[in-house]
């Protein structure tokens, strides 16, 4: 017997199929205002700027890089790029290798969902495909649309564009990286980013 | 070094908690640092969970879901097999842990890899994984914080959320200087978690494969869940060629619904985060790379088939019970020398381990329900621990001679009416018997009560006539 039968078989022989499953949780509705979610995202270590008209993001976003590249390389995923217009940045290739973004100051990519509870954003590969890009650099900046911000986890989940699980990954992310492995003080910049900013743009 | 470092290295297994224990408390500032470390993040989680409104609801819901999900095992097993495979990804199944260290170490040696760079898992803990590609040549580097250190300090992390949280600053920085080359003396967290930057970096570039633990899976997607704060596994995972996750059989749940209810309650129960910095949900390999998914079952089934301790398996490893236990606060997580310590662990232990060593864990437990209180998921610990007593006993032989005495003598009135005279006439006299009788051991911790001047019958008899009105 294979291990698979094997474990299937042990599985089968404990379980009743009759515990049945509540249903979806009715979430008690939270503020999904970006006020908020400006608010969760600075206890995530984070900081959250906007709303801006979409005339004028390219330009606070790419003024808040430069200060924080030092002169070093700036990254932008193409959709973001999209949102920017023309910049002293590069853009992403297409085929460009994970480790292609070792040396990256600053990475712009655009997020597909905020939620107001945690800070949180949804990087989708649909939109943001170079994953390493979001973790390698030494600092991160996220586009949002501000309209797109939900009140908790569970509906941002649902707020999803669909198929965003069809693009290898989904990653939220909450403020910069962080640990507090050394007698509990907070460092932030563990392994990845040292900071995380979220540019709103309001339609 | 301190007790940190004198107990809870590997071969202290085998002596019993207690022993384990004792050692722990001879740094009695150690055990004050850590049940202040502990303590801090249970009021963290009491404010994280007091800012939502409908936490306890959600509590409710996530048992009910794991519940559902646990009774349907084989058909949730079978979709996320089905769907993840749809999506690229290879599986595999470890009936146990051996298992487990076969399908790694295979996969690594047929591709020829030998850097491996490992985020935190509990499960490849369980299983032994880091000793045993060790020896097959393997350079295993565990790159969150707190696994590193207890990695560099040869020794098995202590809390699972918390690896290190046994470790001073001072002994971070000694061990750091000694490993990593930093200064001497240098013990600032902000400078030392910048010195393991640098060292990991370099090796999260190098390396050939990542392994991962994975703290949920979905049926409906194939998707992987992997929860992290300093962003270690989404590094790995996303520049080494090779993905290999270790899963344990009990965490896969139907929706990305469900994992959203789990993933209020995780956090906020383990660090008081609303969220953790990284949530990453995976389905199928990276562009150009592997992903090997690794079912292990590993008693699990074990436990799914037992009525009273299925429930156990629905922990998300929070760690909330291990905060909040005044045992595990004191003794620390070495004195359990078991992968998962706490009540959990004490829970976990007797199920995959039939030593007499996992047998003692449950107790190691005052019974006291704070950690029943706070289980995001709703298990029933010390209940758990309780039944574990009866179905697995392993009383130290005088405390089972003590519990058939007692036993006897609840059970005649007039002998036990005799012995509570008895008692009381001869109290002056049992301190100093105590001191240094049979219980001289359970004594040494404990205050005899103040003599309490009359037994309960007697105060029974005196007490005013009067009805309340």
């Amino acid at each position: 017997m294979s291990a698979r039968e094997q474990v299937l078989a042990a599985v089968r022989r404990a379980v009743q199929h009759s515990a049945s499953h509540p249903g979806a949780h009715p979430a008690a509705p939270l503020d999904a205002g970006f006020g908020a979610f400006a608010t969760s995202l600075a206890e995530a270590g984070g900081e959250a700027h906007g709303p801006f008209a979409p005339g004028a993001l390219g330009a606070a976003v790419l003024a808040h890089a430069r200060s924080w590249s030092a002169g070093g390389r700036i990254v932008a995923e193409p959709d973001a790029a999209a949102w920017l217009g023309p910049g002293p940045f590069e853009v992403a290739r297409e085929d460009a290798l994970p480790h292609d973004f070792a040396d990256v100051a600053v990475a712009i990519a655009r997020g597909v969902v905020g939620v107001a509870e945690n800070g949180a954003v949804a990087l989708c590969g649909r939109e943001a495909p170079h994953r390493s890009l979001l973790f390698l650099a030494e600092r991160v900046i996220l586009l949002l649309d501000a309209a797109h911000i939900a009140g908790e986890l569970g509906s941002a989940f649902r707020a999803l564009p669909p198929g965003s699980l069809g693009f290898h990954h989904l990653t939220w992310i909450s403020g910069p990286s962080k640990t507090a492995d050394i007698e509990q003080t907070l460092v932030l910049g563990a392994h990845g980013p040292r900071a995380l900013a979220v540019f709103a743009r309001r339609e | 070094m301190g007790a940190g470092g004198s107990y809870g290295i590997l071969p202290a297994v085998g002596f019993p908690f207690d022993a384990r224990a004792a050692a722990a408390f001879a740094d009695e500032a150690a055990v004050a640092r850590h049940d202040a470390a502990v303590w801090g993040l249970r009021a963290k989680r009491d404010a994280a969970a007091a800012a939502v409104p409908d936490f306890e609801a959600l509590r409710e819901r996530a048992a009910a879901v794991k519940d559902h999900a646990l009774d349907h095992l084989d058909v949730y097993l079978e979709r996320f097999e089905a769907n993840a495979q749809a999506a690229g990804a290879q599986v595999h199944w470890a009936e146990d842990a051996a298992a487990l260290r076969a399908i790694a170490s295979g996969l690594l040696a047929e591709r020829g890899i030998t850097r491996v760079v490992k985020s935190k898992s509990m499960l490849t803990e369980e299983c032994g994984l880091n000793p045993h590609l060790e020896a097959h040549g393997v350079e295993v580097v565990d790159t969150d914080l707190g696994e590193r250190i207890v990695q560099l300090g040869a020794e098995p992390p202590s809390h699972i959320i918390v690896p290190a949280i046994h470790r001073t600053r001072a002994q971070v920085g000694a061990l750091f200087h000694h490993q990593l080359g930093t200064p001497a003396g240098e013990s600032d967290p902000e400078r030392l978690m910048a010195h393991a930057r640098r060292d990991l970096r370099r090796r999260f570039l190098d390396a050939q494969a990542a392994i991962s633990g994975v703290n949920f899976a979905i049926a409906d997607t194939g998707s992987l869940v992997i929860v992290t704060n300093e962003g270690n596994a989404d590094l790995g995972t996303s520049l080494a060629p090779l993905h290999i996750a270790a899963l344990g059989i009990e965490k896969v749940v139907p929706t990305l619904d469900d994992a959203a209810v789990l993933l209020r309650l995780l956090a906020r129960s383990a660090t008081g985060q609303p969220i953790s910095a990284y949530t990453s949900v995976l389905t199928g390999p990276r562009p150009g790379g592997e992903l090997h998914v690794v079912l292990v079952d590993n008693g699990r089934s074990r436990l799914l088939a037992s009525p009273r301790h299925r429930r156990a398996l629905r922990c998300i490893r929070c760690g909330a019970c291990l905060n909040t236990c005044p045992v595990y606060r004191r003794a620390g997580g070495h004195a359990y020398a078991t992968a998962v310590g706490g009540p959990i662990g004490a829970v976990l232990a007797p199920a995959h381990g039939r030593d007499a060593a996992s047998r003692e864990l449950p107790y190691a437990s005052s019974l006291c329900g704070s950690c029943t209180a706070v289980c995001p998921v709703r298990i029933d610990l010390h209940a758990q621990l309780l039944a574990w007593r009866s179905e697995a006993p392993a009383l130290p032989s005088g405390l089972a001679r003590a519990a058939r005495a007692a036993a006897a003598l609840l059970a005649r009135p007039r002998l036990h009416r005799a012995a509570g005279r008895a008692v009381r006439i001869g109290w002056p006299l049992l301190r100093r018997i105590g001191a240094r009788g049979p219980a001289a051991a359970w004594l040494a911790a404990r205050e005899l009560p103040p003599h309490p001047g009359a037994s309960f019958r007697e105060l029974w008899k005196r007490r005013p006539r009067e009805r309340p009105r």
